[in-house]
């Protein structure tokens, strides 16, 4: 029982870890330009596809490597994505659905070219590490420490980046006041591309480290954006803090009520909290109106 | 648009596919489709209604048609009511939830509102599938595979003799365009208009978001469960694959066929889309990509969709005739 | 210098600034007048590349810059400092004031320039850790000068310094706009409630309804009994 307990835990927290990863991703999106994108899932999975694609390439078998070549193109992948279908909607009255409906679309192209490329079988990688710590009945697979490790460190990296680099600094710019960016001559067009691209590269780099857990399917990024979106709205839209609380907080839910009623139910109560949640604050968590 | 327009549009729409049958009426398998044109013609006008209207981004649109017609047909089925009422008992349960859902929105913005509608769409699929929906007789993962067919006066309407069945859906979806004309023509749709624009200043004005949003949602669910339940008396079997991320999207194609906001342009996008996607059907596994490909392409192209590309032309031959 | 010839602005449909035209010398101050809703802030506005639909010309150091956006000119050296302030409001003083600094032409200049602003407000230099949202409405206005000046810029676009600012801090803002200008600054302001500001004008341009409806010298416009009254409160 005891051992089982610390079990849910742990794995609430590496699920919490990788989550506040993706979430953080897509909240980044929403703070700074409003928009929703909806092909978020599409996104994790093609980094699935990706590191799939490198690994049967002998001469990219690493996952350094595979790390060093994916985020590259993810990052270009997303900027024009931004470019060329989000920023022409830009100038209407009701940008807000067409994103929705644009990206929805692209999700739907993107989901069923990976089945008629890939097949619709899944695709797993090589684990990043393996073994495992024991220590009686208590088992710690290294593949699980590397996955919490590299969620927190890109976590860490992102928000020094956010802090301390120029273009970190300015996106915060434009979430929190897009007019005063423009004083101060910050292209706002192309702090959206960038935190677009940013995202892009975080919710593939999520895609890359799970698929060695829970392998990679054409459709197996919805449940990642549900999950991305449920945490983005439980910790407040656009708030980054609350973001990876909520994603810890979801984190361990799933583990326990998956634990305790069975997996069926972890969408239903997940579901369940952040209703309750949102009727007592409907901006979430930590999130600001407007 | 102006509403005469508006209603001179949905006349002469409704005209054309009045005599569709004369054309096609021999081919069953034509009928069929345009069965299905009527059917998703009520529930994307019911979507553009509360979203493209009331500019609520309502995401549970699929969801409610399903709930209508599951519980369609377990009321016939459990309780022995005639399809003809169990419909309309499937339309108020509908609407109920659909108030349900509502209440929560009311307080919430844009994407959020986005994600509770669409969370009861996710939801739906392992509550149908689950213990629950088996104890209310959803069949489970199975599904529901033999539904009574639509009976009236002791009439039967039958699938392998589709004509009635189309003119009774024809007269739904005429009702049902109708009432949503008189929805948008009444102060209801200048209230959505004013919340819309200006929601703070409408509600200076006394326009009360609350009532209207509410009663929105639960006209916009009573029209789509019902016609989800006249579906389900048409194809005899339900599943929860209706819930998949395919037939979302076809609604939304409509949708951006048709014009958001531009009813009766979602009745004009039904038709399209139903017959282009089933004409893309041969293609297999190709077919989704190339209608997500279709609404990336078309969001950029056609923003206003086909309504707003007749606006502008109509506009533009005005302009040239008074110059 | 800034060379403005009819310049017409719009917002949306609406028709704000009906063919303005004005100058400034280099290292001149001009104020700008007039009632409230005038158009005012959109002459600054336009200057500066903030407004989107603008015809007509503007000239800075004999090259044509109309239609150009606000990144283009706050890296030429004309920074607009906004009314409401626009500050970055979960952002520290020091972060604010970097991203003053952001144009591709001020980044050299980032140190310099702090410690210049930081002389010219101590007080700012106390407070270099505090968030902008707890500042008091003073201690904004001069945030937002200070950003203003740290873009490096030739010209500023003030408006309304004094808006939300108490009495004895209005000296404040005189005493800085002073300075500045004594550095070298060329300076265009709107502003009607700070006299020390109005005396320190080279030039004063009275926009009424879009339109300049008198531009002069402050002993010109102390010569019309009508401006007299209403703007300089005399």
């Amino acid at each position: 029982m005891f051992i089982e307990i610390i079990d849910v835990i742990i794995s609430g927290l590496i699920n919490g870890s990788v989550y506040a990863l993706m979430a953080v991703g897509l909240t980044l999106i929403y703070g700074v330009s409003k928009a929703f994108n909806f092909a978020y899932g599409s996104f994790y999975s093609m980094g699935g596809y990706i590191a799939f694609l490198l690994f049967g390439i002998s001469f990219f078998n690493n996952y350094l490597i595979v790390f060093c070549l994916a985020a590259p193109v993810l990052l270009i992948f997303g900027f024009f994505i931004e470019k060329l279908l989000v920023a022409p909607l830009r100038k209407r009255d009701d940008w807000e659905v067409k994103v929705m409906m644009i990206t929805l679309g692209l999700a739907l192209f993107l989901d069923n070219s990976y089945q008629v490329v890939f097949g619709a079988r899944m695709k797993s990688l090589p684990s990043i590490l393996e073994g495992s710590f024991e220590m009686g009945e208590f088992i710690l697979s290294y593949q699980d420490v590397v996955i919490f490790i590299f969620s927190l460190g890109g976590i860490l990296i992102f928000r020094w980046f956010l802090n301390n680099t120029r273009t970190g600094m300015s996106v915060r710019a434009v979430a929190q006041n897009p007019a005063g960016a423009q004083i101060v001559g910050i292209p706002k067009e192309f702090v959206f591309a960038a935190t677009f691209a940013i995202s892009t590269v975080m919710v593939g780099m999520g895609g890359i480290l799970l698929a060695q857990k829970y392998f990679i399917t054409p459709a197996g990024g919805w449940d990642i954006l549900v999950k991305a979106w449920v945490i983005t709205a439980f910790g407040g839209m656009g708030s980054i803090k609350g973001g990876l609380y909520a994603a810890f907080i979801v984190g361990m839910l799933e583990a326990f009520v998956g634990w305790y009623f069975g997996m069926t139910w972890t969408l239903i109560a997940l579901f369940a909290v952040l209703l309750t949640t949102l009727a007592v604050r409907p901006q979430g968590l930590m999130g600001k109106w407007g | 648009m102006e509403h005469k327009r508006i209603t001179v549009f949905l006349a002469i729409i409704w005209g054309v596919v009045a005599i569709l049958p004369l054309f096609f009426g021999s081919t069953n398998f034509i009928m069929h489709i345009l069965i299905m044109c009527l059917i998703w013609s009520v529930v994307a006008s019911c979507w553009d209604l509360i979203m493209g209207f009331a500019g609520i981004f309502s995401f549970g649109q699929v969801a409610f048609f399903v709930i209508g017609s599951y519980s369609s047909a377990i009321i016939s089925a459990r309780l022995g009511v005639p399809p003809v009422f169990s419909v309309f008992i499937a339309g108020i349960f509908t609407a109920g939830l659909g108030v349900l859902v509502g209440l929560p929105c009311l307080k919430l913005k844009g994407a959020y509102i986005a994600l509770v509608t669409f969370a009861v769409h996710m939801i739906l699929e392992p509550v149908l599938k689950g213990d629950i929906g088996r104890a209310l007789g959803t069949g489970g993962a199975r599904g529901i595979l033999t539904i009574a067919p639509m009976n009236i006066f002791g009439y039967t309407f039958t699938s392998s003799d589709p004509i009635p069945y189309f003119y009774l859906l024809f007269l739904v979806a005429v009702v049902c365009s109708v009432i949503i004309l008189m929805v948008i023509k009444s102060h209801w749709g200048t209230a959505f208009l004013a919340l819309k624009d200006a929601e703070e200043f409408a509600s200076c004005l006394g326009v009360s978001a609350f009532k209207y949003k509410l009663m929105v949602f639960a006209l916009t669910s009573f029209l789509t469960g019902m016609i989800g339940g006249f579906y389900a008396h048409y194809v005899g079997m339900l599943s929860t694959r209706m819930l998949g991320i395919d037939l979302f999207v076809t609604l939304m194609i409509i949708l951006v066929i048709g014009g958001v906001g531009k009813f009766p342009g979602a009745v004009i996008g039904a038709f399209i889309t139903i017959a282009v996607n089933e004409m893309l059907s041969p293609l297999g596994s190709y077919r989704p990509i190339i209608l997500g490909g279709l609404v990336v392409v078309l969001v950029l192209a056609l923003p206003d969709g086909i309504t707003g590309l007749f606006e502008k032309m109509f506009s533009e031959k005005k302009q040239g005739l008074s110059h | 210098m800034i060379k403005i010839h009819d310049l017409n602005a719009y917002y949306d449909d609406f028709h704000v600034l009906k063919n303005v035209s004005l100058e400034v010398g280099k290292g001149e101050v001009a104020v700008m007048l007039g009632p409230n809703g005038h158009g005012k802030s959109t002459v600054l506005k336009s200057i500066c590349g903030l407004v989107e639909k603008v015809t007509g010309n503007i000239t800075w150091s004999g090259e044509e810059i109309i239609g150009l956006g606000a990144e283009k000119l706050v890296n030429k050296g004309i920074t607009y400092i906004a009314e409401n302030r626009e500050l970055f409001p979960e952002m520290t003083v020091m972060e604010n004031l970097k991203l003053g600094a952001y144009s591709q032409s001020a980044r050299p200049h980032e140190k310099e320039n702090l410690e210049k602003v930081f002389s010219l407000f101590p007080r700012l230099a106390d407070r270099r850790k505090q968030l902008a949202s707890t500042m008091s409405g003073g201690e904004a206005r001069m945030l937002a000068i200070a950003r203003g000046l740290m873009s490096n810029a030739d010209f500023l676009a003030i408006d309304e310094p004094s808006l939300g600012l108490q009495p004895n801090l209005r000296d404040e803002v005189a005493r800085i706009i002073k300075e500045i200008n004594t550095q070298g600054m060329t300076v265009l302001v709107v502003e009607q409630n700070i006299p020390q500001i109005t005396e320190l004008a080279d030039k004063l341009y009275v926009l009424e309804e879009g339109k300049i409806s008198f531009e002069g010298s402050r002993e010109e416009a102390l010569g019309d009994d009508h401006l007299k009254e209403i703007f300089l409160g005399m």
